[in-house]
């Protein structure tokens, strides 16, 4: 990582499986004319040691094996003033759905969650309530959710049925070797009668302008016809 | 002697009441006939455009590949050409209204029905097909009716109802509003209603001379009535023709019989016509005169007998595929289309491979909309001060439009393209606003019908194959150039045919001559 004094560079990198990293500050060179540089590879409060130094460089090796290694790194250099960048090791992130998924009372709803580019072990999904969050069954609950994993980065889960109380926030996990990921998706159950409302106002006016212009041309018919 | 001397009467009652005070109210009902245009513009093609943001959702809920979910979208916009010639003899049977209260039910319930689906083919059917045939039969109505209400400023009225595809902008947003709100499905509900709007505004297309009917309903209580409500409903316009038929109609006299027709004779032929038909109704009732004037207005007209065929078998009539007319106004029309279809679909690719970014690239987009609506008024109101014969504007703008479109793969920054797109804009709104004047120039009002029908026809053949060739122009020479000067090319190939007009227009007295 480059960076400028006086500010924080930060990287971000994303691991699924088990691996070996390097991570290597590098000073530029317009700034070699510093000395009496220390440098310190943190892992949050934790000093890292078996650092690997050269003339510009340090660098550190680093053997990535369960979730409990992952973080924020950082190296700080500290001469006259203070130069720091952080690596960010982290999971493939999941995306779920900005917007909610509307849906109508006893209807399908089908909630898709993708992983990019990398594949997840397994998938899961969990529903809120209220603050605690609930693990779904498809076994148990057959007549109600279907999950499937359409392809090896995406799953479905369809939920038949739907009531008001499907309404919420739903999760769905992926399982990397290295940890676990979730996404976020919102369902929102309607009922019929909500756009209903709106529809039957324009069949309302609708109907007034039919009876207005059907009035208006007997009229104009007999006037005619009296004229 | 005394039912010709209350006939005389009527006739001149009949026609001092319609000039003075039923001509502002002519007027009332063109205006009338625009804003219903106006609103067909508007909604379908809105609706044609939002189908995109439809597309995304139908294929996460319903399942089905892309393709087969684009087959939905092109199903409708196909057969809002390729429906046509159907619609037009539907037209021409039922008339203009009913036909659009229909197209307007055919929406309205495609979009109703579409809310159950589950399916993809179902979708087909009830959103491709209903919607499909139900804008052929809107379109058709609300252009032929135009044609025969805005006599004089035909072009400006036909370039303000084609306006309103600048509006359809507004509508993917709130499209989209809809979908976040409250699903597809609500949103087609919605849409559903919101077309069924064109059903008081289709009835805002009133039949041309409704004082007959009343007259003639009074006197045929039997079917009489409705076919002289039909037949007056066919009738274009022509004052005239219709105190003829109330001569005709009680034991004639030749004279104004033969006056009547003369009077005529500049008009429309069908009006005449429609009387034989007619007459041959009242034939009981009256006895001797009326086959004399039948035959006498056979006589005077050659014409007669294939437009009476027209009228009493009103099957596909294919006499406009004889016509060279027809052909010269379709080959312009096919090709013309081309021209306007690819490079829209282009414009937006090619400036981002020249490394435009998308916001400036829909920048273009929304000023040659503008651009475009704008020159639509102007093209339209220039040529209803009938300077020249307005398919000479309308040669005018294929030629220039071709020749900026060949010009095109020469700009390569952003003001050059802007420069183009103008340009682009200005040539296309002029030539669109003038395709229905020219052919009712070419063609007439009577026949507009199935002329119309088989050129819809015939560009929808174009816009069904325009995309993908261009597409595959794409894919093979690898860069959006090509598409630009295959444009140009059939901009500039389709007014060729406009050059044999006056020698097609000589071909065709001599024939009628004969």
């Amino acid at each position: 990582l480059l960076g400028v004094p006086g500010t924080s560079v930060e990287k971000n990198i994303t691991l699924d499986r088990r691996t070996r990293i390097e991570l290597s500050c590098r000073l530029d060179n317009k700034y070699s004319h510093l000395k009496s540089l220390q440098v310190t590879w943190k892992r949050g409060n934790e000093t890292v040691r078996h650092i690997n130094k050269t003339e510009t460089s340090w660098s550190i090796q680093l053997r990535i094996l369960d979730n409990s290694k992952l973080g924020s790194y950082s190296c700080t250099l500290k001469g006259e003033e203070e130069i720091s960048a952080i690596f960010n090791l982290q999971v493939p992130k999941i995306e779920g759905k900005e917007k909610p998924i509307v849906s109508y009372e006893g209807d399908t709803a089908v909630m898709i969650c993708k992983s990019f580019g990398y594949t997840p072990i397994a998938w899961a999904w969990y529903m809120t309530n209220g603050s605690e969050q609930i693990a779904i069954n498809d076994t148990l609950l057959a007549n109600k959710y279907v999950i499937n994993r359409i392809s090896a980065n995406v799953t479905h889960m369809k939920i038949l049925k739907l009531t008001k109380e499907d309404n919420g926030v739903y999760w769905c996990e992926a399982a990397f070797e290295l940890g676990k990921s979730k996404g976020k998706l919102k369902l929102k159950v309607l009922s019929l009668m909500v756009p209903l409302k709106p529809f039957l106002a324009i069949v309302a006016e609708v109907v007034i302008l039919v009876t207005i212009i059907f009035l208006y041309e007997m009229y104009s018919k007999k006037k005619e016809k009296s004229a | 002697s005394f039912p010709g001397e209350r006939t005389e009467e009527e006739t001149e009652a009949l026609a001092a009441g319609k000039s003075p005070g039923t001509e502002a109210a002519d007027r009332g009902w063109a205006w009338g006939v625009v804003l219903h245009f106006f609103l067909v513009n508007v909604l379908v093609i809105g609706m044609l455009k939002t189908f995109g943001i439809f597309f995304v959702a139908f294929q996460e809920e319903v399942g089905g590949s892309s393709e087969q979910v684009s087959w939905i979208g092109s199903i409708m916009s196909s057969l809002r050409f390729l429906g046509a010639p159907l619609v037009a003899v539907v037209c021409r049977r039922l008339g203009e209204r009913p036909t659009s209260i229909i197209g307007a039910g055919l929406v309205g319930g495609g979009c109703l029905l579409s809310t159950q689906a589950t399916s993809i083919p179902f979708l087909c059917i009830s959103m491709g097909l209903l919607l499909g045939m139900g804008f052929a039969c809107l379109y058709q109505a609300a252009a032929v009716m135009t044609a025969k209400r805005c006599r004089t400023r035909l072009a400006f009225s036909n370039a303000i109802a084609r306006s309103g595809m600048g509006l359809t902008f507004l509508i993917a947003p709130f499209t989209q509003l809809l979908i976040d709100s409250y699903g597809w499905q609500g949103t087609l509900l919605i849409f559903g209603g919101i077309m069924l709007n064109l059903v008081p505004s289709s009835m805002l297309l009133r039949p041309i001379s409704t004082q007959l009917p009343q007259h003639s309903s009074a006197k045929n209580q039997n079917r009489g009535a409705l076919t002289a409500k039909k037949d007056s409903e066919a009738l274009d316009g022509c004052l005239d023709e219709t105190t003829h038929r109330e001569i005709q109609q009680r034991s004639a006299q030749d004279l104004p019989t033969t006056e009547g027709l003369r009077m005529c004779h500049g008009r429309d032929v069908s009006g005449a016509v429609n009387t034989p038909a007619w007459e041959k109704l009242q034939k009981p009732p009256t006895d001797s005169c009326s086959p004399e004037t039948a035959t006498e207005a056979k006589k005077s007209y050659k014409s007669l007998p294939l437009t009476e065929k027209e009228n009493s078998q009103p099957l596909l009539d294919f006499s406009p595929l004889k016509d060279p007319i027809f052909c010269i106004f379709t080959w312009s029309f096919l090709f013309s289309h081309l021209a306007y279809f690819v490079p829209i679909f282009h414009l937006v690719a090619r400036a981002r491979t020249l490394g435009i970014s998308s916001m400036d690239a829909s920048y273009l987009i929304s000023v040659a909309g503008i651009t475009e609506t704008v020159s639509q008024l102007l093209s339209g109101w220039v040529a209803d001060q009938n300077w020249t014969k307005k398919y000479h504007y309308h040669v005018a703008y294929l030629v220039l439009g071709g020749i900026t479109n060949l010009l095109c793969p020469l700009a390569t920054t952003f003001p050059l393209l802007m420069t183009y797109a103008v340009a682009f804009a200005i040539f296309c709104g002029g030539f669109m606003a003038l395709i229905l004047p020219v052919l009712v120039d070419l063609v007439g009002v009577e026949k507009l019908h199935s002329y119309l029908g088989f050129a819809a026809f015939f560009a929808g053949i174009a816009a069904i194959g325009g995309p993908p060739l261009a597409g595959w122009l794409y894919d093979y020479t690898q860069t959006y150039v090509c598409s630009f000067l295959f444009a140009g090319a059939c901009a500039l190939i389709s007014p060729i045919s406009f050059f044999f007009e006056p020698s097609a227009q000589k071909w065709k007295l001599k024939k009628a001559n004969l």
